[in-house]
């Protein structure tokens, strides 16, 4: 046996298990079904808090006989900034109708058309100590080169007496990227958008491509 | 090993650049003419030729099928792809496919000093070390690197992100950054251009095998011993360094791809295209 072509052999096999087996934090890929009663998805996206942006590909697919306009809108607290953006051509050929996205509102979504969003998301500015979010009353302070940012003296004073427990902070908890008919309101699809620690991402229960 | 025809030398060896070029044109963003005809603007979903053969764990016979029906046109790819090697040799890869194409027009125009050369790198083990997890890992519940590392969602996304927002997201997120580095680094920035299709492309890897299977049923680059002189300028020219010298030329099947730029430089007109012959 040629050593050469074995060392290579299982050094690609160990780096590409260590690729396939690792997760990254800052993005999810959810799978959905849009219906008149309430819609499926297929499992919630979970993202890693601590990140300073994430990316959610959200697809999904129209069953019938829902048809309609919907509006999109990521749900939860804090507010996360996000946009929304519509896979489509560039050059639209115009071979089929395709739903359009403006404004956050997918228009004319017709049975079995399928549908892929990216949402990007940028997490607040949050106090690391009380996790509220950022106003201009927040007073600034600096750690090993980060700034940090405090709604009140109590709350810099408990981050200075133990900086370390406050490292990771991030967006937590659940969020949903909501998806509304515009007529009538009802709900067509929640997709739940998970943001775990570090220590909890393991049974985070993320879509895992 | 040699072939006792000699065919086509013309159009697809001469104009094989040009071919790639207009696959690109047609296939990818802006235009991306093939995907539409299905209500598809990508390689994703339908058109997806890379996951419907993964089987992933706690996965039913029957999920496993509506894979195979969710992307129906990435399946009757693949296996045209397969066939037509089997018995052609691996034209999509040298010609036509769009991926491997772009990556192979985009490092020509790359300067030679800041070329990589991989050809020390045994290819074999490394393509199917990465086809074993790719396939397995899945399988026994260890993760996946189907979508993750896909080149056939990050190649597209490169010109389509000049154009479009939902393109440009793709490299807004860690594994976006590093497909474009798999994509810089084994494709743009390598010797000959087809790194990343020699190592990690999965259809590539299939493809090769129904290169290999196929040796005696169909035709393929061989060279004629007689003529051969082993002056290695064959070897120089192929961008998947499938071609060893030692008292003669010999060519690597499971690596071999019809570009045949090996072809164009023999002095000898010691390889050819066409059907062999024991």
């Amino acid at each position: 046996m040629n050593i050469k072509k074995t060392i290579f052999f299982i050094l690609t096999v160990a780096v590409s298990l260590t690729a396939a087996g690792h997760r990254w934090g800052d993005s999810a890929h959810s799978i959905g079904l849009i219906t008149s009663k309430g819609g499926k998805a297929r499992h919630p996206a979970a993202l890693q808090s601590g990140e300073t942006g994430y990316s959610l590909i959200a697809t999904a697919t129209v069953i019938p006989p829902y048809k309609g306009n919907a509006r999109v809108v990521l749900e939860g607290e804090p507010k996360l900034d996000y946009k929304i953006h519509l896979s489509a051509p560039v050059v639209d050929l115009k071979l089929h109708r395709k739903p359009e996205l403006r404004d956050d509102v997918l228009y004319d979504l017709q049975p079995s058309d399928r549908i892929a969003l990216w949402v990007l998301m940028k997490p607040p500015v949050l106090d690391p100590v009380c996790g509220m979010s950022y106003t201009n009353e927040f007073s600034k302070h600096t750690h090993e080169g980060k700034d940090y940012f405090f709604c009140s003296e109590d709350c810099l004073e408990t981050f200075r007496q133990a900086p370390g427990r406050y490292q990771n902070v991030g967006v937590r908890g659940k969020y949903t990227l909501a998806f509304y008919d515009t007529i009538t309101g009802n709900s067509v699809l929640n997709v739940p958008v998970i943001f775990k620690t570090k220590e909890d991402t393991h049974d985070a229960g993320g879509h895992h491509h | 090993m040699q072939a006792d025809t000699i065919t086509d030398k013309g159009f697809f060896m001469k104009y094989r650049y040009w071919i790639i070029i207009g696959g690109i044109l047609l296939l990818m963003p802006p235009l991306s003419l093939l995907f539409q005809f299905s209500q598809d603007t990508n390689f994703c979903g339908t058109w997806c030729p890379r996951m419907f053969f993964s089987w992933r764990k706690g996965m039913t016979g029957g999920e496993f099928l509506i894979g195979f029906a969710r992307s129906y046109l990435g399946v009757a790819l693949v296996f045209g792809v397969l066939i037509s090697t089997f018995f052609l040799g691996r034209y999509w890869c040298s010609h036509l496919c769009p991926i491997g194409g772009s990556m192979e027009v985009g490092s020509k125009i790359v300067p030679d000093f800041l070329k990589i050369n991989y050809s020390g790198v045994p290819s074999s083990p490394v393509r199917y070390g990465y086809l074993s997890v790719y396939l397995i890992a899945p399988a026994i519940g260890l993760g996946s690197l189907c979508c993750n590392y896909c080149n056939f969602a990050a190649v597209p996304r490169i010109f389509g992100a000049a154009f479009s927002p939902a393109d440009m997201s793709y490299f807004f997120r860690t594994a976006g950054l590093i497909n474009l580095g798999l994509v810089v680094v084994l494709g743009f920035l390598a010797k000959g251009g087809r790194a990343y299709c020699n190592f990690l492309c999965p259809i590539g890897a299939l493809d090769a095998v129904s290169n290999r299977l196929g040796l005696r049923f169909g035709k393929r680059v061989t060279v004629n011993e007689a003529k051969c002189n082993a002056c290695g300028i064959c070897a120089k020219a192929c961008p998947t360094w499938a071609i060893g010298i030692s008292d003669k030329a010999k060519i690597d099947q499971l690596s071999c791809m019809p570009c045949r730029e090996c072809e164009k430089v023999c002095t000898r007109e010691a390889i050819n295209y066409g059907r062999f012959k024991k």
